[in-house]
């Protein structure tokens, strides 16, 4: 950008970790359950009750921290955020303030034709969820009332902060890809945006050229709640491109946090930080202080799955090509789906090219993804072997594998059942080979007289009337030398 | 003997029952009657449970010798105080805010007690929220004491205190943040302790201040105190801040080395209450026990941390009446009206002066004056008595620095009401066990002695307390309620 | 220097509690005597001095995973005033009384 000043973008990425019950009462974290039918007294905030952390939550938290590079600290403590909200029934969230459970990690993003970057993260805490809002009215403003459901309240997050160090919504959109990458290995979570398990908030300030302050004191507008990882990109470039033009016409920017509008694609204003809570943070007196043993702490580092990094590496070293390398590290799924799979088949490459175009056109089509998919890696692996033991052409298999998603049988099965393989009788093959030569003499005095593509003509014409089974290769050489034998025939 | 079955202790009543010379509808109905005679001119109560506690007894009448000999409160009705929260009965904590709430669950406290085969009474008057020391400000009525009618019974617990002091039950719980048990005690005549922090489970209290609430005993002996103790004390899973179970300390059956802190002796201690515990040492010292003069040099601060602590952490638990979910909701039209007409109108006014003054202490630029500083200063007082401790087994003085005042006497300045609470507060401020015993009498009024212990010294306080009650006279009915 | 009727209507605007005209200085003078009282503590010399924020315990245990059976949601919503389809009713929330949630 060829802007007078930088953008700055720091992002604040909230998890739902993937605990059985809540992170401070026994009640389930089920998604999709009747209202307030996940409720007990601890998270409806009744008068007496008190809490007491999970301990999986702690476990995946920790996961989490170590695989984003963290320092967890063998001493963290529980501070209570306070203000008024309905979602929030004891008016404080149980959170982390000054001693959160990790912190000083990073994330490496890969931006295209750039070197391989760091986005820094500050810190990583423990907090509980807040229930949900339904508002009766078309928004909030001109709601008439609000229901509250308190099935959410108390399910366990963790909040990782980033450091502002990313300079584009395109380095945003790399460090929220990458980091919902390396949690989908660590199965911490499910990520469902759309589900509010994965939400993200970004801090967008724009740093005029010579500027020396602190970036803590440039005006932040904070895009809070942004629904998918796309409209995190469309809000802070539209945010850019608005602050841009405020600085340009010499207009102040107001640090406030504001919505971002998925059919405008532009941000609104919800509040100015001027009248910003003061959330009255003090530490939790019913929660003693959380400590981790460092051999705990080592522990569930040995146990951390290989991540996405690594898998580069070794997907590489495989002769893989980058951008499918991308493709299969980016989604878990596809992966684990290669990883099967080339445990039974020595051709990464033929594994990967038909995952990533026939495989994935029909998983797309039928609703399903790599981890349902009807046809299992290992189904998967026996096509191809019928197409490198010469079975079944390249064509042949496509219709096969439709046919195997479509049955759900195995690829022998449905070869047998329909009569499916190649020709490879060189006499039968030759009777056809006869007659299309036979049917065709211009385009064998085409060839002839030099013309290679008439070669190409023949041998499709061979392969239409053996539908496809016969093999091309073989095609190719029978009708070459039939050509030859009758000229000499006839000469 | 079966109509004065409520002059008895908690100890010969249960003892009674499992030898089968009285049933426990006997003793229920005969502690029903007389609660319903002296109540009316007290006010302990703020809900009598007669049906339940009737039919709970006729349910004890039909255990067999050794269940009720394995439940050690079977035959014993209890009273509750009504900030601990009851399933089968209202819990309003005396506020208006809660006056029409049904807990959908007990306190764990309460379900020991139905396991242990206690009769539950009812639920005892207090000051609202339990915030303050003469349960006057309670929502619904104010509570009498026994022994001088237009006297405070003391507070927050002088709902269970007078209660207990008038014969109605032999033995009720309370709830101790800065003294609201053993302070009731004193001012009742009476035994009141306050556990080690985290020795019982504070899961269902209604929660004033977190960090220094505790649940604990009153009754009108030692002994009795102790069974209830040994009843609701223990680990509890739904309470991080329980402690687990410890071997208890050796006791030593004494002579012990007692310490008296000067600092409770000084600024505004009535001079015959004074007297009263000079007395109380000289007991102890002729019965061979070695009597220290030790200093407790924080003790002068420990009224201003308190006031800070205990109001910060109230301003957080308080948060959560807001009429949406439960309790009392007074209807408008945005939300923000909602909650604070609700809240106006649901707390009365020392409740919001307190949350007032905790929700400033830790509010943006004055927490680390306030509230951070106020932990310091906890810090300094909890080295004092670990000093102490180290050269004495116990810290004796006064619980009060005054006898039971009069109605309306402190309601001009809070300031004059939070100042009474200067021997006790250091008790909670430390986590460390007290117990309140009758020490004496000015004019007719009783005076406490509260025994202090290290923490974690809880059966060795209440072995000493019973050696040191031996000493004393035994207690005797107030006359107005001996009929 | 206590406390300005502004200040204590800023504190009683976080604590959701309205204070009418005649209550604000029965309050003043009430808050700024207790506050004049506990400044005594500033004269101490705190500095090296750790806080107590847990009196006897230093550290919290952790439950075990376990879902239990939450409460049926008559019983869960018995107490509120207002109950529409199972849920909490609360009126109209103006715009500049953003929540924090998940903040």
């Amino acid at each position: 950008m060829s802007e007078a000043f930088d953008v700055i973008i720091g992002l604040e990425v909230h998890v739902e970790l993937k605990t059985a019950s809540k992170l401070f009462c026994c009640c389930s974290t089920a998604f999709g359950a009747p209202p307030n039918s996940q409720t007990c007294p601890v998270c409806l905030g009744l008068p007496g009750v008190l809490p007491v952390p999970n301990s999986e939550a702690i476990r995946l938290a920790v996961r989490s921290a170590l695989a984003l590079n963290c320092q967890v600290r063998p001493f963290s403590k529980f501070d209570r955020k306070q203000y008024f909200y309905p979602d929030l029934p004891k008016a404080y969230q149980i959170s982390q303030y000054d001693q959160p459970l990790a912190e000083f990690g990073w994330v490496t993003i890969h931006p295209s034709g750039e070197e391989a970057k760091r986005v820094g993260i500050r810190r990583i805490h423990l907090e509980e969820d807040a229930g949900k809002l339904n508002h009766l009215g078309q928004r909030l403003g001109d709601a008439v009332g609000s229901l509250v459901d308190l099935n959410r309240a108390g399910v366990p997050l963790i909040e990782i902060v980033s450091e502002p160090d990313m300079r584009s919504a395109e380095e945003a959109r790399l460090y929220l890809t990458e980091l919902r990458a390396v949690l989908s290995y660590l199965d911490v979570s499910d990520l469902r945006m759309e589900e509010g398990s994965l939400r993200c908030d970004a801090n967008v300030s724009l740093r005029p050229h010579g500027y020396q302050g602190s970036l803590e004191e440039l005006p932040r507008v904070e895009i809070k709640n942004v629904n998918s990882i796309r409209n995190v990109q469309r809000g802070i470039e539209y945010e850019v491109v608005r602050q841009a033009d405020m600085l340009k016409r010499g207009e102040r920017i107001v640090r406030e946090t504001r919505g971002f509008d998925d059919s405008t694609g532009r941000t609104y204003s919800q509040r100015s930080k001027e009248e910003a809570h003061d959330y009255r943070y003090f530490p939790e007196p019913d929660l003693p202080p959380l400590r981790l043993s460092p051999e705990w702490i080592e522990a569930q580092r040995t146990a951390l799955p290989l991540l996405p990094d690594a898998i580069r590496r070794d997907l590489r070293s495989r002769g893989i090509p980058d951008k499918d390398v991308e493709v299969l590290v980016l989604d878990r799924e596809a992966y684990e789906y290669w990883k099967d799979a080339a445990q039974a088949f020595s051709d990464d490459r033929l594994i990967v090219n038909w995952m990533l175009s026939d495989v994935s056109r029909l998983i797309h089509l039928r609703g399903e993804t790599f981890a349902t998919a009807t046809v299992r890696p290992a189904q998967l692996v026996e096509l191809l072997k019928l197409i490198q033991e010469g079975t079944l052409s390249g064509r042949m298999a496509k219709d096969v594998l439709e046919a195997m998603f479509e049955t759900g049988q195995d690829a022998q099965a449905l070869v047998k059942q329909k009569g499916l393989s190649q020709i490879t009788d060189e006499e039968a093959l030759m009777q056809v080979v006869n007659q299309v030569l036979e049917t065709h003499r211009h385009v064998v005095a085409d060839y002839l007289s030099g013309k290679e593509k008439a070669l190409a003509y023949l041998v499709g014409q061979v392969m239409k009337l053996t539908r496809g089974q016969a093999k091309p290769d073989l095609v190719n050489r029978l009708i070459k030398e039939a050509i030859s034998g009758s000229q000499a025939v006839s000469s | 003997m079966s109509n004065r079955l409520w002059t008895e202790e908690a100890v010969r009543l249960h003892e009674m029952f499992v030898a089968g010379k009285v049933s426990c509808e006997e003793i229920v109905q005969d502690h029903l009657e007389h609660l319903a005679a002296v109540d009316p001119g007290i006010g302990a109560f703020l809900h009598v449970a007669a049906d339940q506690a009737l039919a709970q007894a006729k349910e004890a009448d039909r255990w067999s010798t050794e269940e009720r000999q394995m439940r050690p409160l079977s035959g014993v009705p209890i009273a509750v105080k009504d900030n601990i929260v009851t399933q089968r009965m209202p819990t309003t904590a005396a506020s208006r805010m809660l006056e029409k709430f049904y807990a959908p669950y007990n306190a764990t406290v309460v379900e020991k007690l139905y396991a242990a085969g206690g009769i539950l009474m009812g639920k005892t008057n207090l000051d609202e929220f339990a915030m303050g020391s003469s349960t006057e400000h309670s929502a619904f009525h104010p509570t009498r004491n026994p022994w001088q009618r237009d006297r405070v019974p003391g507070g927050s617990s002088g709902g269970s205190a007078a209660a207990v002091a008038a014969g109605m039950v032999p033995i009720a719980l309370g709830s101790d943040t800065g003294g609201s048990i053993r302070q009731p005690a004193a001012y009742c005549g009476i035994v009141g302790m306050k556990p080690t922090y985290g020795r019982v489970s504070r899961y269902g209290l209604i929660a004033f201040a977190s960090s220094l609430d505790q649940i604990g005993p009153m009754a009108r002996t030692v002994r009795d105190a102790a069974l209830l103790y040994h009843v609701i004390e223990g680990p509890d899973a739904r309470d991080a801040t329980s402690l687990p179970l410890t071997a208890s300390p050796p006791t030593r059956s004494g002579p012990w080395r007692i310490g008296v802190p000067r600092e409770y002796f000084q600024e505004g201690i009535d001079p015959r209450v004074g007297d009263v515990i000079d007395r109380y040492l000289r007991r102890l010292s002729d019965a061979g026990h070695e009597i220290r003069d030790l200093s407790l040099p924080h003790t002068r601060y420990a009224v201003a941390t308190y006031y800070l602590i205990a109001p910060a952490e109230a301003s957080s638990n308080l948060a959560r009446y807001d009429g949406v979910r439960y309790g009392f909701r007074c209807d408008a039209r945005d939300l923000v009206s909602l909650y604070e007409r609700t809240r106006d109108e649901g707390f009365g006014p020392e409740v919001k002066r307190r949350i007032l003054l905790g929700t400033h202490a830790l509010s943006s630029g004055y927490y680390d004056a306030y509230y951070l500083t106020a932990q310091k200063v906890r810090t300094l007082i909890r080295q004092d008595f670990d000093a102490a401790f180290n050269a004495v087994d116990f810290v004796v003085a006064p619980t009060t620095p005054d006898v039971a005042f009069r109605f309306g006497e402190r309601d001009d300045d809070p300031l004059k009401m939070y100042l009474g609470d200067i021997y006790t507060v250091t008790a909670n401020l430390a986590g460390l066990p007290a117990i309140s015993l009758p020490a004496g009498w000015v004019d007719g009024l009783p005076v406490g002695v509260q025994w202090m212990a290290r923490p974690l010294f809880d059966n060795a306080l209440l072995d000493a307390a019973q050696a040191a009650e031996a000493l004393m006279p035994p207690f005797q009915f107030p006359q107005e309620v001996r009929e | 220097m206590g406390l300005t009727d502004h200040e204590i209507q800023h504190v009683a605007r976080l604590a959701r509690l309205r204070l009418t005209a005649d209550e604000l200085p029965v309050i003043r003078r009430d808050l700024n005597r207790v506050l004049e009282y506990v400044s005594q503590l500033q004269t101490l010399d705190l500095a090296n001095v750790e806080p107590t924020m847990h009196v006897v315990k230093s550290e919290t245990p952790l439950r075990h995973d376990q879902v239990e059976p939450s409460l049926p949601v008559l019983e869960a919503t018995r107490n509120a005033a207002q109950v529409e389809e199972g849920m909490f009713k609360v009126p109209r929330i103006m715009d500049s009384e953003g929540g924090g949630a998940g903040e």
